[in-house]
């Protein structure tokens, strides 16, 4: 993804924000906007041009997954690359993302390294 | 032809499969597998392919694991293979045979898969922990980044505090998943940028405390108020530890103090998974209660279907429906009976401050319209499209006024909430049984009064649970239910908020108040006074009934601090109360401390305004009513009781146009426990006027507690009766 694509951060948590805000600027990224939950992603996504989603999963009003869900089930989002952030104890949720359609996922804690890799795996699929 | 789509299917895994083959596993790839693998065990399914399944199903694990990186992608896709081709091969035979029940046990093969997959070892896992594990060793503490870390003190606060909040819900639901939820994800998220910040204490805490919820959510351990007590403690050590973590922050220590965390630990080890699946079959019980009561079902078919499901994993409204036995609309109206609908409105999170300053400017808004509309109409001016383009404002103003102030309301559920957990650790303190009922939680308070109301509600809830409520076996004996109610309400009447704690307990006993207050000196034995002057007795300093004063709350102490605290915010508290049935405390409570309801009076060509709630009435007294008493000083008879007389001249320094009482009007103002006569020359009007804070410069006067712009544009004083009637007790020897 072009340094200069816009990324979205979906985090229930401010400081969690804060955190990945802070990893996606060292690694070179900009542009970013955060939302709260689900429900405040998807209205972000509805009304701006966002390259890439990272989202938490379990957040009130509105979780991870179903953000994903009604991601893909738009038309004009369903090809946004989304990036799903799990704690170890929540991995075996992965899955139910994974047949969602989410386009990977990454484990907390996580260093400015894997999200890179992470990133860059996703490029690789999506072009 | 049924066999085409299965082998189609089986088909597309084994391309799509090739796909997963590389470096990296590609998600969207597996997702699109998993898919299919689902897909594929329906089909297989349906037509009881049962062997087809049973692989099918393994490889569908060996999926997952491959994604969750548990297993190696090189192993995964040799294996993986492996049942492609045994599924391709059972297919096949099928296909030959035409019968798919003698298709040939293929149990071999999958027992190979299986045994393979139980051997496999959660690689990923175990490196994180070292890695992390061993950073906990590092002798010196390290704050990383500041802004980081005071951002995550004060969300993870913030957070525990909705802990506390929820916890109670959990507790009136304890098989409601969201409730569970919400306790669950506070320590989810304080875990997750502990884990970020290096806090590897705080991080192991909210695991653990995460790790007992998740039991509790997946229907491991039943959520009693053993769990619950757990969860408090855990809350309250993590906002010690992150306490701690602050002192750090502010350069008050070097390293974090955190408390023993053995003894949380071994009450979160104690927890047994108790009988197993409990937690399932009592909300499944409950699912099915109602669809009885509903009618859908008959308690035979519920037991029957109970029975069936324990080899199931299938919730009994699922089964039910599978069976036919109730439609999907019934299950699911049930559902909606079962779990509380929850409102979820959606906010914006807004600096108090920035709220505050927007409430005042509004304020200054309304106040230089009014002088606007003043000065036109001592210009005289008729030019009657100006006044209606400024009625027009005005209109607009009040409104934006209104809704400024709208902004700043919040429910008092919060407050309630903090209280219900208040009377759940005192009655277990006292060892009373006790429940905690509310009503109008959603009633709408000033924020800036939550934090001001807090101790007066403490000290009447403490009463309450102390001194309210009989112990269970004096219930019992009484033919009352053992376990006590302490009622929460919260309702509007007129301008102000009225607070009511009740409980169903012994009632105050006005014959021995009345026996006290005499010991007490505080009333002669020959007072005739009305019950309700005498329940009031117990607002007097220095007053007790409690025969055992607990380390929580003396009555003595208790109450007429209660009377002072509200009374600070220009608020009464009245009580009623029947003996045998119980007792309400109802503190009314202006419902903003911005604007307050008052009476305007002139003294010379000074107004001040006297707040509502202390006036008790206005008199114009004559000749007879005035004394001057030797060593008692001017006392004025209010029908039949002789009050000291004040003058605010006197206290102000202002030429009054009145001196001699029958000529002036005397308010009577009740402050502290006492009434004073107030000699004004003149009331101008009552109504609300907007509180301006006197400025910094004047810090707290004392009689006065703040200014307020007046209709025409002059400035009033508003008086603070008790410090008023101090003020004057200290000048006037």
């Amino acid at each position: 993804m072009d340094k200069a694509g816009k990324v979205l951060v979906v985090d229930d948590f401010s400081t969690m924000r804060k955190v990945i805000r802070n990893l996606l600027k060292q690694l070179g990224y900009e542009n970013i906007v955060e939302a709260e939950d689900g429900v405040a992603a998807l209205e972000v996504l509805r009304s701006q041009k966002i390259d890439f989603v990272i989202s938490d999963w379990n957040m009130p009003n509105m979780s991870g997954l179903e953000l994903l869900k009604q991601v893909r089930a738009d038309g004009s989002l369903s090809k946004t690359p989304f990036l799903m952030v799990t704690a170890e104890s929540l991995k075996d949720n992965v899955v139910e993302a994974v047949k969602a359609g989410v386009d990977n996922y990454i484990v907390k804690p996580f260093t400015a390294d894997v999200l890179s890799e992470k990133i860059g795996q996703i490029e690789k699929k999506c072009g | 032809m049924q066999q085409d789509r299965i082998e189609a299917l089986i088909d597309d895994l084994a391309a799509g499969f090739l796909m997963l083959d590389g470096d990296a596993i590609d998600i969207p790839a597996a997702g699109k597998l998993l898919n299919a693998m689902e897909e594929l065990i329906a089909e297989a399914d349906k037509r009881e392919m049962k062997p087809l399944a049973g692989v099918a199903g393994e490889l569908k694990s060996l999926l997952e694991d491959i994604v969750l990186e548990r297993i190696g992608p090189a192993e995964g896709t040799e294996r993986f293979t492996r049942g492609i081709s045994e599924m391709q091969a059972i297919v096949h035979d099928a296909a030959v045979a035409e019968d798919v029940d003698e298709a040939g046990d293929r149990d071999d093969v999958q027992a190979v898969v299986s045994r393979e997959r139980d051997v496999s070892l959660p690689g990923g896992e175990t490196a994180v922990e070292e890695e992390t594990e061993s950073e906990s060793g590092e002798p010196e503490f390290v704050i990383q980044d500041e802004s980081l870390m005071r951002d995550f003190i004060t969300e993870s606060l913030e957070y525990i505090g909705e802990i506390e909040i929820n916890i109670l819900n959990l507790e009136q639901n304890p098989d409601d998943k969201e409730c569970i939820n919400a306790v669950f994800r506070p320590f989810h998220s304080i875990k997750g940028v502990s884990s970020f910040l290096d806090l590897t204490e705080v991080r192991d805490i909210a695991h653990e405390l995460e790790t007992l919820l998740d039991r509790a959510r997946n229907g491991e351990i039943s959520v009693d108020s053993q769990i619950i007590d757990i969860v408090l403690e855990g809350a309250d050590t993590l906002k010690v530890m992150i306490g701690s973590l602050n002192e750090v922050l502010e350069g008050d220590r070097s390293r974090p103090l955190y408390p023993d965390l053995t003894e949380l630990r071994e009450k979160m080890a104690g927890v047994d998974s108790g009988e197993e699946g409990g937690y399932e079959k009592e909300s499944v019980k409950k699912l099915g209660k109602i669809l009885i009561d509903d009618g859908v079902i008959s308690e035979d078919i519920l037991e029957e279907t109970l029975q069936k499901k324990t080899d199931e994993k299938r919730r009994i409204g699922e089964t039910l429906i599978g069976e036919g036995k109730a439609t999907p609309k019934h299950v699911l109206s049930a559902l909606r009976k079962q779990s509380k609908q929850v409102m979820e409105t959606s906010t914006v999170r807004v600096d108090v401050k920035k709220l505050d300053d927007f409430v005042d400017m509004i304020g200054e808004l309304v106040i230089t319209q009014t002088m606007i509309k003043q000065n036109l109409v001592r210009l005289d001016s008729a030019d009657r499209k100006l006044m209606s383009d400024l009625a027009q404002l005005s209109s607009i103003t009040s409104e934006l006024q209104r809704t400024s102030t709208s902004l700043r309301m919040v429910p008092i559920r919060q407050t309630f909430q903090r209280m219900a957990r208040l009377v759940r650790d005192l009655a277990k303190d006292a060892g009373k049984d006790v429940v905690v009922a509310m009503e109008g939680e959603e009633t709408e308070i000033d924020r800036n009064m939550v934090e001001e109301i807090y101790n007066p509600l403490v000290h009447m809830v403490r009463n309450a649970v102390d001194h309210g409520l009989e112990k269970g076996e004096e219930r019992a004996s009484n033919g009352k239910p053992e376990r006590g109610t302490v009622k929460l309400s919260a309702y509007h009447k007129g301008g102000s908020i009225v607070i009511e704690i009740s409980d169903d307990g012994r009632g105050l006993n006005a014959e021995g108040i009345f026996r006290k207050a005499v010991e007490r000196g505080l009333v002669s034995e020959t007072d005739d006074m009305g019950e309700q002057d005498i329940f009031k007795l117990i607002f007097m300093p220095g007053f007790s009934t409690a025969e055992k004063v607990t380390d929580v709350s003396g009555r003595g102490v208790g109450m007429d601090v209660v009377k002072q605290a509200v009374e600070k915010l220009r608020g009464k508290v009245e009580i009623r109360s029947a003996k045998g049935e119980g007792s309400t405390f109802a503190a009314f409570f202006p419902l903003t401390m911005a604007i307050i309801d008052g009476m305007m009076v002139r003294v010379g060509n000074e107004k001040y305004i006297i707040p509502a709630t202390a006036i008790r009435r206005l008199i114009r007294p004559t000749r007879e009513h005035y004394t001057n008493v030797a060593g008692k000083g001017e006392m004025l008879n209010v029908m039949g009781e002789l009050l000291p007389l004040l003058r605010l001249y006197d206290i102000f320094s202002v030429e009054p146009l009145y001196r001699d009482p029958w000529d002036a009007l005397v308010v009577v103002v009740d402050a502290g426990g006492r009434s004073k006569c107030i000699l004004v020359d003149e009331v101008l009007e009552k109504g609300e006027v907007v509180i301006k804070s006197l400025g910094g410069n004047f810090g707290s006067l004392k009689g006065i507690s703040g200014g307020a712009i007046l209709g025409d544009g002059s400035v009033g004083l508003i008086l603070d009766p008790e410090g008023l009637f101090e003020l004057e007790e200290t000048t006037a020897v």
